[in-house]
């Protein structure tokens, strides 16, 4: 073997410590977290807002949620909007789909927490009832949302939708003299 | 290939018409798939006819109850023509009063599996075939068949513990190894048996599915068609954009969506980003294996760049959450693609980088060659996918074969090896970062401008049709007949449920201290952690359960 060969075998022997040039170039690549900022990128997708003034209770960023991380909870007096952080996946569909621009998504990830209620959070309604039968209809602020967009809504905005129908074969009976049949 | 003319495939299509029509009473041909209707006296017949003739691959089986639609319980099997970028799918009835169906399992190996699926799931049964349970627990109550449209979602029978013992002495001689409940590198529930002699393995046993989370029921149950993507993605902890993306073309696909280009452009680039980072991770874990962490921390340390480029584009490290039916959610602008085009430089110079010295690693290569063996004609048979079927002669891609989302503009090569062992699969999955990259490059250049979300989405009831994906572990099949408001049925096949059977035959005869690297070689993704075993002082197994929140991210098993 002249000294070519065994130049070659030589630097075949030794390929393996190409590791240590690349491991000097590269040099430290792990931040020293939580003592400097994560790394995340502007696109990050974290744990969503919900700005009670905003919201108006319609339940559309419920319809959405895929896991289930929105529910909302309904009894004579209140509407909730609950929002489950334990569950949600930062999907933003909700955000999405709002129609008053209520939610707002946040960078925001480092939830952990020993304290479960930490990750609940709730939007309360008022609800409006219905005129005649007393019934929940919707939010006050579902009621004044709509009332902005159109006027004519007064007419049956705080009706149950069983009044609401009740209302309105009673009109038609009065204009065409219509009686139902039994 | 993939270059038939449409002239040369409606031939081969009249052809397969031509010679199904003996048997079915009912063909119909849409897009790239032809349905075909076959009675169950000459369904045997047929699938021989397919498989056997027309040399087509078994995608896989799945089982619908169809019992409030018409009355019986019907079995499609999904039948692949990747030469000529077919589909075909068989379906047949059975007698509703006995649910017996012809086992076709002597006939393509690759159905046992989506078979016994179907009987544990539907109570369907099998003739001419051994039956075991195979996917639910042991002590799920007998008659309570989740999948059928009568069960809801929400039973939770009451779980009982059960032992499974070590079969001690299979073979002759043979000494048990367990290796499991969690794979040794993946952190993933599986349980091997290995038979040895010496240091040689005889024989395997595999145990799996011990984390069955009733995905395909929740989809067709209580989520809508635009919630599912979101499930879908998360069936894998790694290929989730493939599972997102082949859910919603299946769908597309079926109600004849017109998806924005720009739109489709965009799922190819992420789809390529997602297998970039899978073939990075697989290589890190194999080195982890093989003992060189060098190489482990130095792959993983590249993928970082990966991980950082998929949130930029996508919102999350994961890929999740932009894939909807009809598009995407995320665009991606101009001013993120100088950034896209820098990561794929550093990653192809330093990804190159670290093979070469990998590669040069004497030990290396000596563990990676001649082991883990898969001869190409049990890779036929047992119709294995992507990487592992690349790696043994086997020539499918998916993403030329069926062309599909915008690989039909981008040039590229697969990779083939004949060697069938562990180095080859490992060069197929390096030399496809290197394709990738090309891939992504290339669609970047010609990005279509305009929507990334078709305008209107109406999904009318009782459409079927199978999409496919090739996922970084292979052939991804989603099977969906759409319904109101939700998929009527929703059927996943992930990549590793039909590279897991390729093992026993990668396994024998190999070094025990092969084997984990050998298992590690299909780049198996088995399930999210649900339960644990507990290994009593007496040799005796228990299965515990845990909550099921307790579940860590993770794959391939519904
Ligand atoms: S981000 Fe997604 S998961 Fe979370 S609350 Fe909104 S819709 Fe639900
Ligand atoms: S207003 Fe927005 S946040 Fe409030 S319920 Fe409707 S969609 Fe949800």
């Amino acid at each position: 073997m002249g000294w070519n060969g065994l130049f070659k075998t030589l630097v075949k022997k030794l390929g393996p410590l190409k590791a240590l040039i690349i491991a000097s170039e590269a040099g430290r690549v792990t931040r020293k977290y939580p003592f400097e900022p994560p790394l995340i990128s502007e696109e990050f997708r974290g744990k969503i807002e919900i700005d009670e003034n905003k919201c108006i209770g319609c339940g559309a960023c419920v319809n959405v949620c895929p896991p289930n991380a929105l529910t909302m909870e309904q009894d004579n007096d209140t509407k909730v909007l609950k929002y489950f952080i334990g569950r949600c996946i930062y999907c933003w569909r909700c955000i999405d789909v709002c129609p008053t621009g209520a939610i707002r998504g946040t960078l925001e990830f480092e939830l952990a927490t020993n304290n479960i209620d930490d990750l609940h959070e709730m939007v309360v309604h008022e609800v409006v009832k219905c005129r005649v039968c007393g019934k929940p209809v919707t939010t006050i602020a579902m009621k004044d949302f709509v009332l902005e967009k159109t006027r004519y809504a007064e007419e049956y905005i705080d009706l149950d939708p069983y009044c609401r129908k009740e209302k309105f074969i009673k009109a038609i009976e009065g204009r065409f003299g219509y009686r139902e049949q039994q | 290939m993939s270059g038939n003319s449409p002239n040369n495939k409606k031939s081969i299509v009249d052809e397969y018409v031509r010679r199904l029509s003996k048997y079915a009473s009912d063909i119909k041909f849409i897009d790239d798939t032809l349905f075909a209707a076959i009675p169950s006296n000459s369904f045997r017949e047929a699938v021989k006819l397919v498989h056997d003739e027309f040399d087509c691959y078994l995608r896989t089986c799945a089982g619908v109850d169809e019992r409030p639609v018409n009355g019986f319980f019907a079995m499609y099997y999904i039948f692949g023509d990747d030469r000529n970028g077919l589909n075909i799918v068989l379906k047949t009835y059975a007698d509703p009063s006995k649910q017996v169906f012809p086992s076709v399992t002597d006939i393509c190996p690759a159905a046992d599996w989506c078979e016994m699926e179907a009987r544990d799931l539907l109570g369907l049964e099998f003739k001419g075939r051994q039956q075991y349970r195979l996917v639910l627990p042991n002590w799920w109550p007998k008659n309570l068949y989740p999948l059928r449209k009568d069960v809801p979602h929400d039973i939770k029978p009451k779980p009982s513990f059960t032992g499974e013992r070590v079969s001690v002495g299979r073979k002759g001689s043979s000494a048990p190894i367990p290796v499991g409940p969690y794979h040794p590198a993946l952190h993933e529930p599986e349980y091997f048996e290995l038979y040895v002699e010496g240091e040689k393995v005889v024989d395997v046993k595999y145990r799996g599915f011990h984390v069955h989370r009733g995905i395909e029921k929740l989809a067709e149950t209580r989520m809508t068609y635009q919630q599912i993507p979101f499930l879908a993605e998360r069936i894998c902890g790694i290929c989730g954009f493939v599972h997102s993306t082949c859910y919603c073309q299946a769908v597309e696909k079926a109600a004849r969506i017109d998806v924005p280009e720009r739109a489709l452009f965009i799922r190819s680039i992420i789809l390529e980003i997602e297998r970039i980072h899978s073939h990075l991770l697989w290589v890190g874990v194999a080195a982890h294996l093989l003992g060189y962490d060098t190489g482990f921390m130095h792959s993983w340390r590249i993928r970082e760049h990966v991980m950082y480029l998929a949130e930029l584009l996508t919102g999350s490290r994961k890929t999740y959450g932009i894939n909807l039916i009809g598009g995407v959610r995320k665009d991606i602008n101009e001013d993120k693609i100088p950034k896209t085009l820098e990561v794929l430089s550093i990653i192809e110079k330093e990804f190159a980088r670290l093979v070469d010295t990998m590669i040069s690693v004497p030990e290396i290569k000596f563990r990676l060659k001649e082991t883990g063996i898969l001869p190409k004609e049990d890779a036929r048979k047992l119709s294995v996918v992507g990487p592992t079927a690349r790696g043994s002669g086997l020539d499918r891609d998916n993403r030329r074969d069926l062309p599909y989302a915008a690989y039909k503009y981008a040039d590229f090569n697969v990779p083939v090896y004949d060697e069938g062992d562990n180095l080859a699969r490992t060069l197929v999955r390096v030399d496809e970062v290197f394709e990738s990259i090309k891939i992504i490059r290339q669609l970047i250049e010609q990005l279509p401008k305009g929507p990334i979300m078709a305008e209107e989405i109406d999904i009318p009831e009782n459409r079927m049709a199978v999409s496919l994906v090739e996922a970084p572990r292979g052939e991804d099949v989603h099977f969906v007949i759409t319904g109101y408001g939700k998929p009527y049925r929703w059927r996943v096949r992930a990549p590793t449920y039909q590279n897991i059977p390729a093992l026993k035959v990668m396994l024998n005869g190999v070094m025990l201290a092969d084997a984990p690297l050998t298992i590690a070689s299909i780049d198996p993704c088995f399930s999210c952690t649900d339960r644990i075993v507990v290994v009593k002082s007496d040799g005796r197994r228990e299965v515990l359960h845990l909550p099921s929140q307790w579940g860590g991210m993770g794959c391939s098993r519904l």
